[in-house]
C-alpha cells in the first residue's frame, strides 16, 4: 500500500517508540512527585522540552507547554491570546483555529477574517486593512493544511507589529514543524505544533509561547505546564514527540526537504495534464500536493485508489448538501466550480519514495480517467 | 422476598382458541432478548412472570423486554411467601417517598385470612404510619400498590406500570423483506409492519465506490436497532453500482431513480422469493420526493409480479416519521449525514410523473436480465 496522507497522520518512527518505551514499563512515575524518582523524570522532560523548542527557537526566549493535540494548542492561544478588542484571523485556517475564533465572536469578541489568495495562502495587504488598534490577537497559519501554500510569519509578524505593537502574533504550525526550514522571528508570540504530523505518537501537541508573554490558564488544576496547562503530564507522549523530532532534524530539515520535493516534483511530471490542475502553489509545501481532477467526485476517486492500494485525502465530502460539500477553504481561494467537487490532497512524510510517486501517478491517472469516462 | 419483573401482554387476549400459539412465540422472543441474563420465566394467568435473576440485572431486563413486541406493561416488584408483614416489608420497598397513595389488592387465594379490602387496609395504615409525607387518596392518587395474592401461596408486591412496545409476538404474521436505505423513514416502516408480528429481513443497496463505507455502517447499526425489537435481523447487502452506471451511460439521466427504483423491486422480490419473504416493505411515503409520487410508485410497483408492497408510511407527514422514528431510536443514526446511492448519479431535474410507457422505452436500452445476474453476484449477508 502506498500510504500519500501524511498530512493526516503519518506512521510513527519505530526508534522514538523504541527510545521512549523506557517511560512505559520502567519510568512511569508522576513527574510532579517530591522523591527522587520523580524529580528525576521531571527534569528528563524538561530537557525534553527544551530539545523540542530548541529546533526552531532559542529555548531561552521560548517556553513550551505540553497539549493534548493541535487543536488544544490552537484553541489555547486563541481563547487566552485574544481576550478583548478584535482578532485577526484568516479563511484558511485548520478549524481548530477558525471555529475557535467563531466561538470567541460568539462570546462577544469582534472577528475578522482575512481573504485569500488563489494558493491558499493569506492576502497579507488585507490581513493589515483588518488589523487596528484594537487588535489583541493576530493568527496566520504558517502552511495551509489543505493546499501547502506557506505564510512568510516572519515578515508578516513584523508587519503587524509595525501596526499595532501590543498585538499578540500566534501562527498554527502544525503542517509545517519538522517539515520547513525556519526559525520563528522576535515577532511571533505563539506557535502551535503537534506530534503525529511528524512521527509522534496522537494525543500529544504543544504551544511554543514566548517566556516574557503572561497567559491565562486554559485548564485549571495541579498546576503542571506552568499552571498554564494543568494535568499529570503525557510522559511517553512528550518524549515519544521529542524524539521523533530529533530524527525529523537530525541532520538538518532541508535535506528531507529536498528529498519530498523530488517526490512531489516526480508525481506531479507524471499526472496528465489534461486530467488534473494544479491548485498547490510551486513554491509552497513540497509535503502537500493538492490538485482539481476534473468532472469527478474526489470521494469517489479516494475509494477507487484505495481499492487499488493508494491512500490520499480529499477535500470534499459526498454529500448533497452543498454548504457541506465543499471545502471552505478551497471556496476562499476562488477555486473553479467545476473543479470544487474533485479536489484531492496527496501528502508525503520522508520516507516516501521516487517509485511510489510514480505508481501513484499511474494509478491516479487510471482511476480519474476511467471514472470521468464514466460521468461524461 | 424475591425482586420480579411481571409482564403483561397486549392484543394477545382477543386471541381465541389459537391463544396458546401467540404465548408460546411470545415467550420464545422474550426468551431470545434475554440471552445472557440468567433468569427463568413462567406463564402465570394471563401474563408472564420473570424470577430468579440477579437484582442488579432487573433495569437490564426491563430495557430489553420493554423492546419485545406483544408485551403490553411491565412492573418490577417482589414476590414474597403470603404473609402480611412479608407483604408489607416489600409494600415499604416499592412505596414512593412521598405523595397520595392507594393500595389495591387481589386475592385469588381465598383461603388466605384476611380478605382483599382488609390487607388494603392493614398495608396502607401501616405504610402511613412508617412515612409522615404519605397521604391516603383513594380516587386520584399518584401511586397505587398492587397486591397480589396468589393460589400458589406467595404475593406479588409492585408500583408502576412500565408502558412497552404492544403489537403481536414477532413471527406470527409471516415474513417480510424490507428496503433499508439508511434514511429516517425505512427504519420506521419496518417497525410498524414487525409490530404486528411479522419477522423483518432486510435489503440494502449501496453503490461504492460513490458511496462511502460510513454510509453502509450507518445501515448495520440501524438494521442492529431494529433487531431489538424484532429479536434477531438478517441484512442483506447488495450493490447497485454497475446499473447506475449504465443508466447514466445509456438512459435519459431524468429517469435515473425511476429505473433506478424499479431494478431495485425486481431484486428485492427474487430475494424474497428465495428467502421465503411473502411481502417487501418500502418507507415510501406519498409525494415526499420526486420518486414517491403515484406514477413513480405505479412504475416500479409494475415490475413486482407476486409479492404484496407494503407501504405503512404512505399517509404520514415527515413530522410524524419523525416522531416514531425518535421513539424508536433510530433517529439519531439516520441522520448522520452519510447518502445511500450517491447523490454523484442523480438528476438535477428528476421525472417526477413518469410515464410508464417512457419508463419501458428508456429501460430498453439496457440489459436487465444481466445487470440483475451481476448485482446478485456482489451480495453480502449480516445477522444481527
Amino acid at each position: 500500500m502506498i500510504y500519500f496522507d501524511n498530512a493526516a497522520t503519518t506512521r510513527p518512527e519505530r526508534a522514538a517508540l523504541e527510545a521512549a518505551n523506557i517511560y512505559l514499563e520502567e519510568q512511569f512515575y508522576n513527574p510532579s512527585a517530591l522523591y527522587a524518582e520523580g524529580y528525576n523524570l521531571h527534569r528528563k522532560l524538561e530537557g525534553a522540552r527544551r530539545s523540542l523548542v530548541s529546533h526552531i527557537a532559542d529555548p531561552d526566549e521560548f517556553g513550551i507547554i505540553i497539549t493534548s493535540c493541535g487543536t488544544e494548542a490552537d484553541n489555547q492561544a486563541i481563547f487566552c491570546g485574544g481576550r478583548r478588542g478584535n482578532i485577526v484571523t484568516t479563511m484558511g485556517e485548520h478549524a481548530a483555529v477558525y471555529a475557535a475564533a467563531q466561538e470567541a465572536g460568539r462570546r462577544g469578541i469582534e472577528v475578522r477574517f482575512a481573504n485569500l489568495n488563489s494558493d491558499g495562502s493569506v492576502d497579507v495587504d488585507h490581513l493589515l486593512s483588518l488589523t487596528d488598534d484594537k487588535t489583541s490577537l493576530v493568527s496566520v497559519m504558517h502552511v495551509n493544511n489543505e493546499t501547502g501554500a506557506i505564510n512568510d510569519i516572519n515578515s508578516i509578524s513584523a508587519r503587524v507589529k509595525e501596526k499595532n505593537p501590543r498585538t499578540l502574533f500566534h501562527s498554527d504550525g502544525v503542517q509545517a514543524y519538522g517539515k520547513i526550514p525556519f526559525t520563528l522571528g522576535k515577532n511571533i508570540d505563539m506557535y502551535s505544533v503537534s506530534a503525529h504530523k511528524i512521527g509522534g505518537l496522537k494525543g500529544t501537541g504543544a504551544l511554543l509561547k514566548r517566556k516574557k508573554l503572561v497567559l491565562q490558564p486554559f485548564i485549571w488544576g495541579g498546576g503542571q505546564e506552568a499552571g498554564l496547562r494543568s494535568g499529570t503530564e503525557n510522559v511517553f507522549g512528550i518524549n515519544v514527540f521529542a524524539a521523533a523530532a530529533d530524527i525529523r532534524y537530525s541532520g538538518g530539515v532541508e535535506g528531507s526537504f529536498d528529498k519530498v520535493r523530488a517526490v512531489q516534483a516526480r508525481l506531479w511530471e507524471l499526472l496528465d495534464k489534461d486530467l488534473f490542475i494544479r491548485i498547490s502553489p510551486e513554491c509552497g509545501s513540497p509535503y502537500i500536493l493538492t490538485v482539481g481532477a476534473k468532472g469527478v467526485r474526489g470521494e469517489t476517486i479516494l475509494h477507487m485508489c484505495d481499492d487499488e492500494g493508494l491512500v490520499i485525502g480529499t477535500g470534499s465530502a459526498c454529500s448533497s448538501n452543498a454548504a457541506k460539500r465543499y471545502s471552505r477553504v478551497m471556496q476562499a481561494c476562488g477555486l473553479r466550480a467545476d473543479l470544487l467537487d474533485g479536489v484531492l490532497r496527496l501528502s508525503f512524510n520522508p520516507h516516501n519514495t521516487l517509485q511510489e510517486a510514480e505508481e501513484a501517478a499511474g494509478i491516479l491517472n487510471k482511476v480519474v480517467r476511467a471514472d470521468s469516462d464514466m460521468m461524461k | 422476598m424475591e425482586k420480579v419483573v411481571i409482564v403483561r401482554y397486549a392484543e394477545i387476549h382477543l386471541k381465541g382458541k389459537n391463544r396458546g400459539y401467540f404465548e408460546r412465540a411470545l415467550a420464545a422472543n422474550m426468551e431470545k432478548s434475554l440471552k445472557g441474563i440468567r433468569h427463568e420465566i413462567r406463564r402465570r394467568s394471563g401474563r408472564y412472570l420473570v424470577e430468579n435473576f440477579e437484582e442488579s440485572a432487573a433495569d437490564t431486563i426491563v430495557k430489553r423486554l420493554s423492546k419485545v413486541f406483544g408485551v403490553h406493561s411491565l412492573s418490577v416488584g417482589y414476590k414474597v411467601p403470603s404473609d402480611i408483614d412479608e407483604i408489607y416489608a416489600a409494600a415499604k420497598l416499592v412505596c414512593d417517598d412521598g405523595g397520595t397513595f392507594k393500595v389495591e389488592t387481589h386475592r385469588a387465594d381465598k383461603k388466605f385470612y384476611l380478605n382483599s379490602p382488609q390487607i388494603s387496609a392493614q398495608i396502607g395504615g401501616r405504610l402511613l404510619d412508617g412515612n409522615k409525607s404519605l397521604k391516603v387518596d383513594v380516587h386520584e392518587p399518584d401511586f397505587v400498590i398492587n397486591i397480589d395474592v396468589r393460589e400458589d401461596g406467595t404475593a406479588l408486591i409492585f408500583n408502576k406500570f412500565i408502558k412497552c412496545a404492544d403489537g403481536m409476538p414477532v413471527g406470527t404474521a409471516g415474513r417480510g423483506l424490507l428496503l433499508l436505505s439508511g434514511g429516517i423513514d425505512s427504519p420506521v416502516a419496518g417497525h410498524m409492519i414487525a409490530k404486528r408480528g411479522m419477522k423483518i429481513d432486510c435489503l440494502h443497496f449501496h453503490s461504492y465506490p460513490y458511496t462511502n463505507m460510513q454510509a453502509r455502517q450507518k445501515v448495520l447499526d440501524l438494521a442492529e436497532i431494529l433487531s431489538q425489537y424484532t429479536c434477531g435481523i438478517k441484512v442483506t447487502i447488495i450493490s447497485v453500482k454497475h446499473i447506475q452506471e449504465e443508466i447514466h451511460k445509456n438512459c435519459n439521466g431524468a429517469y435515473m431513480v425511476t429505473l433506478l427504483r424499479r431494478f431495485m423491486m425486481r431484486i428485492a422480490e427474487r430475494l424474497a422469493l428465495s428467502d421465503g419473504d411473502q411481502c417487501i416493505i418500502t418507507g415510501e411515503s406519498l409525494g415526499q420526493v420526486a420518486s414517491q409520487t403515484i406514477e413513480g410508485m405505479t412504475s416500479s410497483n409494475s415490475v413486482v409480479e407476486k409479492l404484496p408492497v407494503l407501504r405503512p408510511l404512505c399517509g404520514f407527514d415527515k413530522n410524524e416519521i419523525i416522531e416514531r422514528s425518535r421513539d424508536i431510536g433510530t433517529y439519531d443514526i439516520s441522520i448522520r449525514p452519510y447518502e445511500d446511492c450517491c447523490t454523484v448519479f442523480l438528476p438535477d431535474y428528476p421525472i417526477i410523473k413518469p410515464k410508464l410507457a417512457d419508463v419501458l422505452a428508456e429501460e430498453s436500452k439496457l440489459d436487465v436480465e444481466g445487470l440483475i445476474k451481476e448485482a446478485f453476484a456482489s451480495i453480502e449477508v449480516k445477522e444481527f
